[in-house]
């Protein structure tokens, strides 16, 4: 049971859900899976006074539209994604991802929205209070980070944990948002803000209607790695997407895109990086070191800035080698 | 930050309760909760059914699970209200009386279950990927099963109870 009450409404669509969101202010919360939502509120982290749930509207499958592009309903369960076949066919990178999501129930009550605006995370922060052995943490109203003493003193040093959407990143995929004065459309990086106390740039009242991803190019390849401490049901300790084309001699890189999670409050991309792999030979070993140097992890879930380095250094250069093979048609 | 005053309050006026219904194990019921109150709790405390386990209480040990419509859920994270009219099936639906189903047979040939807790979850787990997929090779198994926790760690002869029941060459144990 939740420890406090709160009221609960189930539109029928999501422009009554953004009208329900509007009305009560900053104050509700859309509910969809649930899966992040509800710890996050039997801990007291989040109190809403009015839970919109979109559990009553039916998603609509993934499809494709007429410029090649493919539509996915930010409703879509992530069990959903990992099993339509057009998914698995056209974009495997974003099935995989879906499918490393923690266990086999929280992706059947998950959405691909939920997964996208899932809350920064913190092992000081995502408890009760009453375990805040101090004062409450910065982002939980306190004065300074305590976790971190070393942290400045206004920033939040929780960690944006999603699997899928470094990978929607790295695709260039766009946002349809709904808001109570219609659509707007943005794209996938601009979601974020970079800010641990309020990682999204969305409104109060603004919801995640779909996500486009358009067609990938020729000789394109892909590399998706997730470490974990345990393989199954866990978030991720650092997340790496690299996705790259390349020439038609199948050697040269024409460009790339490497993109973290996990490591950040938000998605963190080494660009110096990326802008000396275009139109060059790659040399992963290389790469992995520039990349591993450009960005700057956050120590989290006790895995400290050393640890996190060395293991973006020594994946990013497995994950560049099984990119380049993929582009090459060799895996 | 959101100082909670008032505990049981919004805005100074108690939450509507809701009446809900929903068929639990073919039995259609009808429950009074408020929106706080989680499927878990209404299956447990209004309905009576025990067998299905309270774990960590934040949607990670998979003792809770339950099918909602056919599909594992974890009903410790999930609100009763969110379940109006739905079709929930718990481990109580598998026994037929006294006599248990071959998956539970399964469960007792192989030492699957040990201090029991995560048992209830590991079965309507089990019972949703056989009803999904017949013949699962132990990586299906391994990977439907990841959301449930068996923390006196008999995890192998879990996985040999549901190749034992899915007919693929695993024997019951002598005893």
């Amino acid at each position: 049971m939740i420890l406090y009450d709160f009221e609960y409404e189930r539109p029928g669509s999501l422009k009554e859900a953004t009208a329900l969101l509007n009305e009560t202010g900053g104050d509700a919360q859309l509910l969809a899976g649930g899966t992040d939502l509800m710890p996050n509120m039997r801990v007291e982290v989040v109190t809403p006074s009015l839970l919109v749930s979109v559990s009553g509207i039916e998603p609509a499958a993934p499809e494709k539209c007429a410029d090649g592009s493919i539509r996915i309903d930010s409703l879509t369960k992530l069990s959903d994604l990992v099993d339509a076949e057009l998914i698995q066919n056209e974009l495997p990178m974003l099935a995989e991802s879906a499918h490393t999501v923690a266990s086999n129930q929280v992706r059947v009550m998950g959405t691909l929205g939920g997964n996208l605006c899932q809350e920064t995370r913190c092992l000081y922060y995502n408890q009760k209070h009453d375990y805040q052995f101090v004062e409450p943490c910065y982002k939980r109203g306190g004065d300074c980070c305590y976790p971190f003493p070393g942290n400045d003193r206004d920033v939040c040093w929780a960690v944006y944990m999603s699997d899928i959407a470094p990978v929607l990143i790295a695709l260039d995929a766009k946002l349809e948002i709904l808001g109570p004065d219609g659509t707007r459309e943005i794209a996938m990086a601009d979601l974020y803000t970079g800010d641990g106390m309020n990682p999204f740039t969305l409104g109060t009242a603004e919801i995640i209607q779909a996500i486009f991803v358009p067609p990938v190019p020729e000789r394109f390849g892909w590399g998706y790695h997730k470490t974990t401490v345990r393989g199954g049901l866990d978030f991720g300790t650092a997340i790496i997407v690299i996705v790259l084309q390349l020439a038609e001699d199948g050697e040269t890189c024409c460009w790339a895109k490497i993109v973290y999670s996990a490591v950040g409050q938000g998605p963190l991309r080494p660009t110096t990086t990326e802008l000396s792999m275009e139109d060059a030979v790659l040399d992963p070993a290389l790469i992995a070191v520039a990349a591993s140097q450009e960005i700057s992890p956050l120590p989290h879930h006790g895995f400290n800035k050393g640890f996190l380095r060395e293991n973006i250094r020594v994946y990013t250069e497995r994950t560049l080698v099984s990119a380049i093979e993929c582009a090459q048609g060799k895996i | 930050m959101n100082q909670i005053n008032d505990r049981t309050t919004v805005n100074g006026k108690k939450s509507r309760s809701r009446v809900l219904e929903m068929s639990i194990n073919g039995e259609a019921h009808e429950i009074t909760v408020k929106p706080r109150v989680m499927l878990l709790e209404a299956i447990r405390e209004k309905i009576g059914l025990t067998g299905t386990k309270d774990g960590c209480e934040s949607g990670t040990c998979g003792a809770c699970t339950v099918l909602v419509d056919g599909q594992p859920t974890l009903s410790c994270i999930t609100l009763a209200v969110e379940c109006e009219d739905k079709n929930i099936r718990t481990v109580e639906d598998l026994a037929d009386g006294e006599n248990l189903n071959y998956l539970q047979e399964a469960f007792l040939d192989q030492g699957g279950t040990q201090c029991g807790f995560c048992t209830p979850g590991m079965l309507m787990s089990a019972t949703a990927l056989l009803e999904k997929n017949p013949k699962p090779t132990r990586d299906d198994i391994n990977k439907a099963l990841e959301g449930n926790l068996c923390r006196c760690t008999g995890y192998n002869s879990i996985v040999d109870s549901i190749l034992q029941v899915s007919d693929q060459g695993v024997k019951p144990r002598l005893l």
